[in-house]
């Protein structure tokens, strides 16, 4: 008894969910593209890799390619009122990623820079 | 950027990309021609227009605000040939390439409080840790 009570909703909450979802296509579910970060935390809790000997280049996960990083930038500017304002410090860093990395369980092909 | 000596007490400005919902930090995608990389293998250039950055200027404190800003960008590094070789096979990392040299020329915007700031030119500035090379990672360390 308590069981039929209980699935008698089931034919109606299945017409309700099919005018939920007729109106979607099939899609895959593979997660997105965007690329994974290096797992790894920095000092601040961020998935922040910084630059220098012996630490790894790249700031994508599951990567191989071209990569290019540096630090510690030293240089001059000024601004729109015509002040002499410094950039750069030992924590300045940047880089450019370029090849294949995993992503959506398949391999893509893109260059990325950390700036 | 600072006003003075190059001190957390002194910044004024720090731009960089917002961090992505997955933790990614501070990268973004570049277009199609934005890096250019010689027929040696030995110079990289990369160069940008306009990217959508967030000006935070009393980074990395939780609580710095963020201001839309926008960055236009050139960097160019160059090998000096000596060698370089890192790996660590319980962090899945290989990179080989050589030292090299890198300097760099932007220009920021701040449209929201009226701030502009051009560096000088690209050969004035440096830097004084600089790579170039190839990296496997991840999955494809050990493949």
């Amino acid at each position: 008894m308590l069981k039929s009570s209980a699935l008698a909703w089931l034919p109606l909450a299945i017409r309700s969910a099919n005018r939920v979802l007729g109106d979607q296509q099939p899609m895959t579910a593979n997660g997105g593209t965007d690329p994974y970060p290096i797992p790894w935390l920095d000092k601040n809790g961020s998935h922040n890799q910084p630059a220098g000997a012996n630490l790894e280049p790249s700031h994508i996960y599951h990567f191989k390619g071209r990569v290019a990083r540096c630090s510690t930038f030293t240089g001059m500017g000024t601004d729109n009122q015509g002040n002499r304002i410094a950039f750069g410090s030992p924590t300045t860093d940047y880089g450019v990623m370029q090849g294949e990395y995993w992503g959506a369980r398949a391999a893509q092909q893109a260059t990325f820079t950390h700036i | 950027m600072f006003r003075g000596l190059a001190v957390p007490a002194n910044q004024i400005h720090d731009f960089h990309p917002p961090i992505a919902p997955s933790g990614l930090y501070w990268v973004v995608p570049v277009p199609e021609r934005g890096l250019a990389i010689s027929p040696d293998g030995k110079t990289f250039t990369l160069e940008m227009q306009n990217v959508p950055v967030v000006d935070q200027p009393r980074w990395p404190a939780l609580d710095s605000i963020a201001t839309p800003a926008r960055m236009t960008f050139k960097m160019v590094w160059k090998s000096t040939g000596e060698p370089v070789r890192y790996e660590d096979p319980s962090k899945h990392f290989r990179f080989i390439g050589t030292r090299a040299s890198c300097q760099l020329e932007a220009q920021v915007e701040v449209p929201s409080i009226g701030f502009s700031w051009k560096s000088d030119p690209l050969n004035t500035s440096k830097s004084d840790f600089a790579l170039i090379g190839e990296e496997v990672n991840g999955r494809y360390y050990d493949i």
